[in-house]
């Protein structure tokens, strides 16, 4: 005589959830404008505005809402994926391919460049007061880059007022150029690696004992009584006479090694060191000359570990760091120093994303990147080879030996390590996901003549450690089960029934 | 002189430097003379069109370049325009606010063209009250955002004679501001959004030492902040790109 015993394990769930899923969609227009006043969408018909134009089909297919550049004729900028009718309204000029104007070159600006377009660069040009200098030829932007740097940097002596002045510029600008604010330099003669200070030069620039930040330049210079820079600011250098004759490299300037962080001596900054040259009311130190200090924009973390400056990592407050246990609510972020503060970039709520970090070696040494990336557990349930689950190229998931969802023969499933999250508050989505999880098993017994039953089929289920492991799996699948909050809180109702026979077993 | 004279002269002598010292601390705040030959139509103008800019500046700033944003969403109080939005779920924004430096200007323009208007209506019937006669053009108002300012010009040409007859062209009102670099980083953090769906804003860290990106995702939307870290100028917007819904998106 044989007795059947159902066992059966629910989470928030049941077949009913199932057919309550079944939704109806109304077809989908390309909207010219919705009622909420965005342009270019997708969406039902009913959304769209009613003085707006809607067609049956995919934006990408209608006129005016297809994607191209918008070229910005003001700015000389570019900008891609614009709805034509967007860029038109706003005063672009709309083309479906990229146009000429967009083409990038380097553009030479002073002792600094841009790869940027032709009239970008006019108008940057124009900004700056420069004479445009753009080489279309150079293809990348390192090379532009590159192109500046080996620029010659000097003194270019000219006479204005009657006086014999010097600007520090490069050759370039010195040679053939001209100099706005209502005259122009004639005849410059420029003198390579020299400052404008230099006694040699004679020159109405002298030595001052003030400094200043240059754009583009990480260190405090000195600064003459003509207003150019000079040398890199070292306190202990200002009765040097060859310091301010000769232009220095960073190299040979003061403790070129460190960034010089709040130091009252020394202005060689280095932005990847965590210093940049600001302003001394932005520290609490006060420079020996000058009212510029290398600013520390360095931080220190939750842990009270040293971060420099650019650095990023993870934090999550996630109460459980093993696979598959995420806490409802719980979520991933990542943390940025910048310019001396830390702050806080969420990654995407529902743990739809999930932080991922990594240390790069500098000559500095280690510097922490981290990133929010898309969680990829979405097919986690249809791997069935361990290889593939576990293939972190591809996918995030984690391999569970001993359970068996649907009707698979294998006996472990294939799990997201971080468990999406659910809006399972409201509607029914939460249930479909969760009865994912259901699982029946059947236990058979056989009687024998006394009456006495003894366990024949499926006696695993009957084992203390069968619950909590397929409890495991519902809470893997997302906040599915009896889970805690991140703040660790349990939640108002039990999240699993067991039930023998059809009926609820009582929990204690 | 008896003692009684002396005191006189000493009170006349304390009421004369009181009245100076109080003369030269109240009159910077004092508006700009109309009186006779004291005239001085550009400060006057400044005067009047100067406190109107900030608060225009910092509404655009905090509102997404909108005076009154129409597709938004809102945070902490505040409607942020949607620069770059899809309604769709796993799809990259579209982007909706191409050439944003122009706009932002043609958005202050919007707002100070008609305080300019009574500014030179004012200036003119101060004029006409003091017998001088006017003849004024019409105008025109030009805004334009640059590299560390905000430039208001207005073109107003205006002619006033009594005995000696003075003509005036243009007035201009500036305001030192980094809004430009700040609009132009957003344009490019919506080039990103609309193209890859996201943004790396550690990436604009390297080039640019002033700047912090704080870039907040809340339900289906990123907001971000831009402020320049020396000057404290900054500027908000919103966008809704590469949505993923929650779960498995199952839709009900």
């Amino acid at each position: 005589m044989r007795r059947i015993l159902l066992l059966g394990f629910f989470v928030l769930a049941s077949a009913i959830a199932f057919a309550s899923a079944a939704t109806n969609f109304s077809a989908t227009v390309c909207c010219e404008k919705t009622q909420t006043g965005a342009f270019c969408q997708n969406v039902p018909s009913e959304v769209c505005a009613s003085d707006a134009r809607q067609t049956p089909t995919a934006c990408e297919s209608t006129s005016y809402c297809k994607p191209g550049t918008c070229y910005d004729s003001n700015e000389g900028t570019c900008l891609d994926n614009t709805p034509q009718i967007v860029c038109n309204a706003n005063g672009g000029i709309w083309s479906s391919e990229r146009p000429a104007q967009c083409e990038l070159g380097c553009c030479m600006l002073g002792d600094q460049a841009a790869f940027v377009s032709l009239v970008r660069c006019k108008k940057l040009s124009g900004f700056l007061g420069l004479k445009t200098n753009y080489d279309p030829s150079i293809g990348n932007e390192l090379a532009c880059i590159a192109q500046v740097q080996l620029q010659d940097k000097g003194a270019c002596i000219y006479e204005f007022e009657f006086q014999k002045t010097c600007t520090f510029t490069t050759r370039a600008e010195c040679e053939g150029s001209s100099k706005s604010s209502n005259g122009s330099i004639q005849d410059g003669v420029f003198y390579k690696d020299k400052l404008c200070s230099a006694e040699e030069l004679g020159t109405i620039c002298g030595p001052s004992r003030k400094t200043m930040c240059i754009p583009g330049k990480d260190e405090v210079y000195w600064l003459d009584t003509c207003g150019n820079p000079a040398n890199i600011y070292d306190a202990s250098r200002w009765n040097d006479k060859d310091y301010w004759t000769n232009v220095k490299d960073k190299d040979a300037s003061c403790s070129p090694l460190s960034g010089n962080a709040d130091s009252k001596s020394c202005g060689n900054c280095n932005y990847l060191l965590g210093s940049f040259c600001r302003s001394a009311s932005f520290t609490q130190t006060r420079a020996s000359y000058g009212d510029f200090i290398c600013a520390d924009l360095n931080c220190v973390d939750e842990s009270g570990k040293a971060r420099k400056h650019g650095e990023s990592w993870c934090l999550s407050d996630e109460r459980r760091k093993l696979p598959g246990e995420n806490s409802v609510g719980s979520r991933f972020f990542k943390r940025i120093c910048v310019n001396g503060d830390v702050i806080t970039e969420p990654c995407e709520d529902f743990r739809a994303e999930e932080c991922v970090e990594d240390s790069i070696e500098t000559t500095y040494g280690p510097f922490a990147q981290a990133a929010c990336r898309v969680n990829r557990w979405q097919d986690c349930l249809a791997q069935t080879d361990r290889r593939d689950c576990e293939n972190t190229d591809r996918r995030d998931c984690f391999w569970k030996e001993g359970v068996t969802l649907g009707n698979t023969t294998i006996d472990a499933t294939c799990l997201p390590k971080n468990s999406p999250g659910l809006n399972f508050w409201s509607g029914e989505d939460s249930k479909v996901v969760c009865g994912v999880g259901n699982k029946v098993c059947v236990v058979k017994f056989e009687k024998d003549l006394f009456g006495n039953e003894k366990c024949k089929d499926n006696c695993e289920c009957l084992e203390p450690g069968w619950e909590s492991k397929y409890g495991e799996v519902c809470a893997a699948l997302g906040d599915c089960g009896a889970k805690l909050n991140y703040e660790g809180k349990r939640g108002f109702k039990e999240g699993i029934q067991v039930k023998i026979n059809g009926k609820i077993r009582e929990t204690s | 002189m008896n003692k009684r004279g002396q005191i006189a002269i000493f009170v006349l002598v304390a009421v004369v430097i009181i009245a100076v010292f109080v003369w030269f601390v109240i009159r910077p705040r004092l508006p700009p003379s109309l009186g006779g030959a004291d005239v001085n139509p550009s400060a006057y103008m400044r005067d009047c069109l100067r406190a109107e800019l900030p608060p225009i500046i910092s509404k655009l700033s905090t509102q997404g370049g909108s005076l009154a944003p129409d597709n938004f969403m809102t945070y902490e109080g505040t409607n942020v325009q949607y620069l770059c939005y899809t309604s769709e779920d796993y799809v990259p924004c579209t982007v909706q606010q191409p050439l944003l430096t122009t706009h932002v200007a043609q958005e202050i323009r919007r707002e100070i063209e008609p305080k300019a208007r009574s500014c030179m209506d004012a200036l003119v019937a101060r004029y006409e009250q003091q017998g001088y006669s006017v003849e004024s053009a019409p105008r025109s108002i030009n805004v334009s955002i640059v590299p560390g300012s905000i430039d208001v010009v207005f073109t107003a040409p205006l002619t006033v004679s009594k005995e000696n007859a003075q003509t005036f062209r243009q007035f201009g009102i500036s305001q030192s501001s980094e809004l430009y670099d700040l609009l132009m980083t957003a344009t490019s953090i919506i080039e990103f959004e609309s193209t890859l769906g996201d943004s790396e804003t550690t990436y604009y860290m390297q080039f640019y030492p002033d700047l912090k990106i704080e870039k907040l995702k809340k339900d289906d939307d990123t907001i971000y902040t831009l402020t320049n870290v020396v000057t404290d100028d900054s500027f908000r917007f919103a966008t809704r790109s590469l949505v993923w819904p929650q779960g498995y998106g199952v839709q009900s």
